[in-house]
């Protein structure tokens, strides 16, 4: 008799276990997922994974999802809608997801500001935030399997250039030697391994500065030495000479330390800078212009 | 109908139009220019190529530009045009492929076929065009298509829809092209105004501009994160002067922008704006704000601007420009002293990072600068500029960096009955500091530069030289640059249609505790008037440079047994034809 109540025992201790292990949630979500959440459709952000293995009692393969963020006090800046969650059917065995599936940026809804800025920006702040993605049935009321996420969302806003200012002209005499390149760092400065690259586009007869940006091959394209954010270019250019190319147009491009330029809100997701223009004038025919003009216009 | 055939058929409109409208007794003008621009370029390195590879060819080895720019007037009708093009592929920011056919020839960037006929206060616009509506919402890129610009009486209309990217197929890294072709879609753009304005008293109007990359374009689509996008820009523009000096203007711009258009459909986090946006849960909207108001004078001007760029603000329009800042400058120029001085100064600050995507902290640059000039007498002149450009981004990640520039150049000039003599100097001093929070610490980059100017002019002789030294020493951690460089230049007027010019620099530059590199460039080269309206210019140019201790033979791989060095060499000649 003990035998078979060990046996039964057991059985059910089973049958229980097939029902409660029937599905099971996974996120394997990429600890620095790209900013523009939008983006985590594609797998380079993580998957969702949801094993589903029916056992002996008949369940509905027929599951919601509820979406929870939360930023790194734990306070909750983003809920999903359960009532207008998407129904998915789950096949037996592995069913797979992207991030964007778990995400569900069309059902989810931001708080105040979070929400300001998703709309300006498609982005959260930079920051630790948590996601937490419930699998529930299709009412909303049961939750079948959970799992909560940790991730940091890190932006980056591009160099601003300084030296040479836009437009401005630089003496021939110098600039043939030597030129100086500064510009801003990267923000937020990261720890990690950027560098700048220096690029200088000679702006060819009758050519626009963004066409020759746009068509050109530079003349430049040197990397400065890591961490700093000044280049010194000797470009040894008969500057001087009239037929000379004397308006270029340069920018800085940062890289990450793999040489791929550094994601951030820019349209070319290039990580190029918006570049200035600067000329090179002879300073002898510039003096004697600036004397010509201010003796006209004390003459009138 | 595509593009080609729309444009054929706006041509044959305009020809017709242009028979229909001119008299018979209306004579056909043709003014304007034409040229052709070539320069060769040539590398030899001592170790050959390909290996050790310590210096890279910074030029195309050929490269042709054509211009072809008359300016066509029949009766009533002006038909400017504007073709500059070259066949060789040398895109570098923008994505080419190994060979390009004629519709992406026609629409690469580096190419403008445009031509504009105008009759009284209608303009057609064809091919190529810069069209630079506004500052918030297409300016600076060029666009292959077609439009019309009207201005009946007040009124102010524009419309153009074109193609401002090729469609280039993305090829895969492979052993004949070992960098792949990224790859591009086709960036369909159309645009309009709509305004009332009076030549340089006021305009008001309102802009759109609408892009949207042709997934169809291509049959082999770049690889993410290259995604094809969609922006729309509405502005309303505003700009009046009036009678007192006084110049107002304003733009207000929203953008829409769809960064992947391969992102779901939704009407979350923005809504549809129909019927010129669908939006998917990669689209954004922001807003943008320009202003600016100036007042100027008999001998001075003064103003301000104000600019706001929200954190997802875009225009296809200006590609490159930053957004998430807001900055504000005050400028001024005058005369003093009985116009003797002449004072250029503008102050402004720049903050970015407003939306805190990148960080808790704002980032604050400062920029300042002022130029004086002064002709204290007849003989003698001086500049004097200065410049501070500072940056801060707070936090633990934080940087600073604070550059100041002074630069002093005075000019003296003395004459006799034979001959005129100016002999100008430079000095400027540079100091840039650069702070980090980690590591901790502060490195200071000192940069002097003097330069000496001398140029003798003889009035009874046809040569004229001039003479330069300078020297530039840049000392920061782990540098210590020096440079020193002396010139000299000569053009001599051969006839009243030739000019030859000549210039030889040597420069030493020696980065311690290494032995200076040493340079030589020479330049030849005239400028020949061949006929009245043909002109002729050819330079060439060698530059032959050794290096010192700084990249010994030894350092090599494989080892050379003396100093490596380079000979570079440039041709470069352009004939333009006017007429």
């Amino acid at each position: 008799m003990k035998k078979y109540l060990i046996i039964l025992f057991l059985g059910l201790l089973l049958s229980v276990q097939a029902v409660q292990a029937q599905i099971t949630l996974s996120l394997a979500l990429n600890p620095r997922p790209d900013p523009y959440l939008s983006e985590w459709i594609y797998p380079v952000n993580g998957q969702m994974i949801i094993s589903f293995f029916g056992g002996t009692v008949v369940k509905d393969p027929n599951v919601k999802f509820r979406t929870t963020i939360l930023d790194q006090n734990g306070s909750v800046i983003g809920v999903s809608n359960i009532n207008s969650a998407r129904i998915y059917t789950l096949r037996q065995g592995v069913n797979q997801f992207t991030m964007a599936d778990a995400l569900q940026l069309q059902n989810l809804k931001f708080t105040g500001n979070v929400q300001n800025l998703f709309q300006r920006s498609g982005r959260l702040a930079a920051g630790q935030y948590q996601l937490i993605v419930e699998l529930t049935n299709t009412t909303g009321d049961v939750v079948e399997s959970k799992q909560t996420k940790q991730f940091s969302v890190i932006s980056y806003q591009l160099p601003v250039l300084i030296q040479p200012a836009n437009e401005a002209q630089l003496d021939a005499h110098i600039a043939q030697n030597m030129i100086t390149f500064r510009w801003t760092s990267l923000v937020p400065n990261t720890s990690e391994q950027t560098f700048y690259r220096v690029q200088v586009f000679e702006i060819l007869p009758d050519q626009t500065p963004m066409q020759a940006f746009r068509g050109n091959r530079p003349l430049l394209d040197e990397p400065a030495s890591r961490g700093t954010t000044q280049y010194i270019w000797q470009p040894n250019l008969p500057m001087l000479d009239s037929i000379a190319n004397h308006r270029f147009i340069w920018t800085i491009q940062t890289m990450d330390a793999k040489g791929i330029p550094v994601p951030v809100n820019d349209l070319n997701i290039q990580g190029r800078s918006d570049p200035f223009v600067f000329s090179i004038v002879n300073q002898t025919d510039a003096m004697e212009e600036r004397s010509k003009r201010i003796e006209n216009s004390t003459k009138h | 109908m595509n593009y080609l055939t729309k444009i054929a058929l706006g041509v044959a409109i305009t020809l017709a139009l242009n028979a229909n409208a001119s008299e018979r007794k209306d004579s056909l003008t043709i003014k304007g220019d034409m040229g052709i621009w070539y320069e060769g370029y040539g590398l030899n390195k001592s170790p050959g190529s390909p290996n050790p590879n310590f210096y890279s060819a910074r030029r195309p080895w050929n490269l042709f530009r054509y211009s072809f720019n008359p300016i066509l007037s029949y009766g009533k009708w002006e038909i400017p045009f504007n073709f500059n093009f070259s066949p060789a592929l040398n895109n570098f920011t923008t994505a080419y492929g190994t060979k390009q056919n004629f519709w992406q020839f026609l629409t690469n960037p580096v190419n403008s076929f445009g031509f504009r006929p105008k009759i009284g206060t209608t303009e057609f616009l064809l091919g190529t065009q810069f069209l630079k509506y506004s500052d918030l919402s297409t300016g600076d890129l060029g666009i292959f298509g077609y439009g019309i610009n009207l201005s009946p009486g007040k009124f102010r209309i524009k419309l153009f829809n074109g193609v401002s990217q090729s469609p280039i197929n993305y090829m895969a890294p492979s052993g004949s092209l070992p960098n792949g072709v990224v790859g591009a879609y086709q960036r369909n753009q159309w645009m309009a105004q709509l305004g009332l304005g009076e030549e340089g008293k006021y305009f008001a109007g309102f802009n759109i501009v609408k892009s949207v990359d042709k997934i169809s374009s291509v049959t082999s689509p770049p690889l993410t994160p290259i995604e094809p996008q969609e922006n729309l820009i509405i502005s309303f523009l505003a700009n009046t002067t009036t009678t007192k000096g006084w110049k107002y203007n304003i733009e207000l711009a929203q953008s829409f922008f769809t960064r992947d258009l391969h992102a779901p459909l939704s009407l979350t986090p923005i809504e549809d704006f129909r019927p010129f946006m669908t939006s998917h849960t990669s689209t954004s909207k922001d807003n943008a704000l320009m202003l600016g108001i100036a007042k100027k004078g008999k001998d001075w001007e003064i103003g301000t601007k104000f600019n706001y760029f929200g954190a997802g603000y875009y225009t296809a329009g200006y590609q490159f420009m930053t957004n998430d800042r807001m900055e504000y400058l005050l400028n001024t120029h005058f005369n003093a002293f009985k116009k003797k001085m002449n004072v250029v100064g503008s102050i402004g600050e720049r903050v970015g990072n407003l939306s805190r995507v990148a960080g808790p902290g704002l980032t604050h640059q400062l920029i300042a600068n002022i130029n004086v000039f002064t002709q204290f007498t007849d003989h003698f002149t001086l500049n004097t500029s200065f410049n501070n450009y500072g940056f801060n981004s707070p936090g633990l990640s934080g940087y600073k960096s604070v550059s100041n520039e002074l630069s002093v150049n005075p000019t003296y000039t003395w004459n006799n009955t034979k001959m005129s003599n100016l002999l100008s100097g430079t000095y400027t001093w540079s100091k840039y500091d650069e702070t980090t929070i980690v590591p901790p610490g502060t490195t200071h980059n000192n940069t002097q530069t003097v330069l000496i100017l001398y140029v003798p002019t003889f009035f009874n002789s046809r040569i004229s030289p001039d003479f330069s030294v300078m020297w530039f020493k840049n000392s920061a951690p782990a540098i210590d640059l020096t440079l020193l460089t002396a010139t000299g230049g000569m053009s001599w007027k051969l006839n009243k249609k030739i000019k030859l010019k000549g210039q030889l620099q040597y420069s030493l530059s020696t980065t311690q505790p290494f032995t200076a590199n040493k340079n030589l460039l020479a330049t030849t080269g005239f400028d020949w008037e061949v006929f009245k309206k043909l002109t002729w210019q050819f330079s060439a140019t060698a530059n032959l440079y050794h290096y010192g201790s700084q990249l010994p033979g030894s350092s090599l791989t494989p080892v050379y047994p003396g100093s490596p060095g380079y000979f570079e060499s440039t041709v470069r000649t352009g004939l333009q034809y006017k007429f």
